[in-house]
């Protein structure tokens, strides 16, 4: 079965050799799509934040945010702080795009959050300014958060007791508002958006997964090819196991992958100064991956009739797992909603077991990212490797 | 000497289709046998159960008595098929397409090699060996088509309508071929729908019509099946159809159809029931304007059989 499969795959690759399209999806699109995205975005593994606070307020808790987490931001580098005039200065250099966000502290912030209130920051965010801005939101959002959880002990007490705040109480508001050392780490995720990969690396490891969808189809569609040249009949007629047909083709559809993955995360080592980290995991998760991709695009292969249409159907499927994976934009790791959606794309888990890979140095942090995406992979083979037997069975 | 294909009882449906029913025949070695009937007959359904490549209802099918299955790699390997569509690599080369089906068939680097330059030399394409089958005519695609059929020096060679679209140059050079074959003893399966290649190739052959044999033997036997019938065609101007009808009803008429502005007539004494036909003719409002007379041929004993013509 092995020689047969050997021939057909020799056959495939003398073929693909001749086939431009494979150079375009395997190996040239990605590198320039690296080389464009690198270009257009150069920080974006690292936002930065300018912005400054109004404070209308003044009072106890409203000093937490101006005294206590906004000087830690500056200081942890994730924000170059502005002062503000007024609000309407807040706003118009917002508008204008002069700064990235303002918080503003409304009067009698400090009162409601006391007497349970919501503790509502507003924030203004410069047009066009999406990750500072979300940033921004971030910040505002966990401290109110924060702040919030605190007062409601506050209220729960008034509601018991008929009785004035507890002044222990007060203070522990006090204290969470002060408390920054928690959410400056918070913050500071945002800002590098929990990836340890820098951004290059990010982008072409992202590339490198995204088009590898398209690159395997060149082997998966090749049964659908074979009958398109009506060369399947002559396949089965031949004096070899059924089997090795499949296996040839898939052979193909893997080695093409690796190849074009391995290509991909050397040349933009070379060219870009990528480093996707310890060689030993990038291989496990660069196999885990390919196999995926040929897992997921035999299924959507018996969909079609034709090998055109399951390219179609193939190019929807692999946009669709790429951008539910963040291979173009990274998928903020602290809404849940976008952490669900990652979790059900393999490029979402390539990409995080990169980021653990690079962030440990250690390969076998990569195992549980490569088992979730190899469970992609044999959750999508099995039907369609039931489904194909069945269908060119005796 | 034993058949080198022998099948009995085949069957396949297709859903509510019962595209073979009960198809059985055999092949000797140096004979060349054909399966006679229109397109939907059921021919290339039967030709791709003998060739492993569709699993029968029911039947068997024994190549050099070994029983026919996906894994009788023995009995596949004595099969040569020549595929009805166009069976290559349109972007390898005519060589590396013989090269890459001659290894399939477990054939050494070597054999292959010299094996190519004979096949080539046979099919006509020595002189663009090295080019691509996609620059290929359609007549050079349809020999190397059947050329790859014949790398691995087959037993059985079945050719499943191989002169579809292939202009009469190269039709002429497939038949030839398909008559030299036969001579140095290879046994052949050719199916087809056009009667004189079957009545010019093969020995023996088999009438085939909505997935039945519906007569089978020499093309003498087969013409006799039809007795010592003329074939009267009367070119008629008018109504065709009710001249059909009217001929249909006369005595000494056994058969009578409407084909374009013809009605063909299957009789005895032709030459004394010929003023009834012409009479019949113009009772329905219709002339005859031409009249041949025949000795019947394979087209008109499938008509007789069938009540349809072949190319229906």
């Amino acid at each position: 079965m092995l020689r047969a499969a050997g021939l057909i795959l020799v056959k495939d690759t003398r073929l693909r050799v001749r086939d431009r399209s494979v150079w375009l999806f395997a190996f040239v699109v990605p590198i320039g799509m690296t080389f464009l995205f690198s270009s257009i975005f150069p920080d974006t593994g690292a936002i930065e934040l300018r912005a400054g606070v109004v404070d209308l307020d003044g009072g106890e808790v409203a000093a937490g945010f101006v005294e206590g987490v906004v000087p830690a931001l500056a200081d942890a580098d994730v924000l170059t702080e502005v002062g503000f005039d007024s609000e309407e200065d807040a706003r118009a250099r917002v508008t204008e795009g002069e700064v990235d966000a303002a918080w503003v502290l409304p009067a009698g912030f400090s009162e409601d959050v006391l007497a349970g209130g919501d503790a509502r920051i507003e924030v203004l965010v410069a047009a066009g300014r999406t990750l500072p801005g979300e940033l921004a939101r971030g910040v505002a959002d966990a401290y109110a958060r924060r702040i919030e959880q605190a007062g409601l002990a506050v209220t729960v007490q008034g509601v018991l007791t008929g009785g004035p705040p507890d002044p222990q109480l007060i203070g522990a508001i006090a204290a969470a508002a002060a408390d920054t050392e928690e959410l400056v780490r918070v913050t500071t995720d945002l800002a590098d958006r929990g990836q340890p990969l820098d951004a290059v690396s990010y982008l072409a490891a992202g590339m490198a997964a995204f088009f590898v969808f398209f690159a395997v189809q060149f082997g998966v569609t090749g049964l659908l090819e074979e009958r398109q040249f009506g060369t399947m009949s002559r396949l089965l007629a031949a004096p070899i196991a059924p089997g090795a047909i499949h296996l040839g083709k898939l052979l193909g559809a893997f080695l093409l992958g690796v190849t074009s993955m391995a290509v991909l995360a050397v040349a933009s080592q070379q060219l870009l100064g990528a480093d996707w980290g310890p060689a030993p995991g990038v291989a496990i998760l660069i196999v885990a991956i390919v196999l995926a991709a040929i897992g997921v695009m035999s299924l959507v292969a018996l969909f079609a009739h034709t090998a055109e249409q399951a390219s179609n159907f193939q190019a929807v499927v692999a946009v669709v797992l790429g951008l539910t994976g963040g291979v173009f934009v990274p998928v903020p790791g602290d809404i849940a909603a976008l952490r669900i959606i990652t979790a059900v794309s393999p490029h979402g888990w390539f990409l995080r077991g990169l980021n653990e890979l690079s962030a440990s140095g250690q390969w076998t942090t990569v195992l549980p990212a490569a088992g979730a995406i190899l469970l992609f992979g044999a959750v999508t083979a099995v039907p369609a490797v039931v489904v194909q037997r069945r269908r060119s069975s005796w | 000497m034993g058949a080198v294909l022998r099948c009995s009882g085949l069957r396949k449906a297709f859903g509510d289709i019962q595209a073979v029913d009960d198809v059985g025949f055999e092949i000797a070695p140096g004979e060349t046998y054909g399966l006679l009937g229109p397109n939907g007959a059921g021919k290339t359904t039967s030709i791709s159960m003998i060739a492993g490549l569709l699993h029968p209802d029911a039947g068997e099918i024994e190549v050099l008595g070994t029983r026919m299955t996906p894994r009788a790699l023995d009995a596949k390997a004595a099969v040569g098929l020549v595929p009805q569509d166009l069976a290559i690599y349109p972007d390898l080369t005519a060589r590396e397409n013989l090269h890459f089906f001659g290894r399939l068939q477990h054939m050494s680097r070597h054999d292959v090699r010299a094996r190519s330059d004979e096949i080539l030399e046979v099919i006509g394409l020595r002189e663009r060996s090295d080019d691509r089958a996609g620059e290929f005519s359609g007549g050079m695609k349809r020999r190397l088509n059947i050329g790859i059929g014949l790398l691995h020096q087959p037993r059985l060679l079945i050719l499943d309508e191989p002169t579809v679209g292939v202009d009469p140059q190269s039709r002429n050079a497939i038949l030839e071929s398909v008559e030299a074959l036969a001579v140095e003893g290879l046994a052949v399966l050719y199916t087809t729908h056009y009667m004189e290649e079957a009545e010019r190739l093969c020995r023996r052959i088999a009438i085939v019509d909505q997935g039945r044999i519906v007569a089978e033997g020499t093309r003498r036997e087969l013409i006799d099946t039809i007795s010592e019938q003329d074939i009267v065609r009367l070119k008629v101007a008018g109504d065709v159809h009710a001249a059909a009808v009217a001929c249909d009803a006369l005595p000494s008429v056994s058969s009578a159809d409407a084909e374009d502005d013809e009605v063909v007539c299957l009789l005895d004494q032709a030459a004394s029931s010929l003023p009834a036909l012409l009479a019949a003719v113009s009772s329905v409002d219709a002339s005859v304007v031409g009249v041949e007379v025949r000795e019947p041929d394979l087209e008109d004993v499938f008509l007789y059989l069938t009540g349809r013509a072949l190319r229906d």
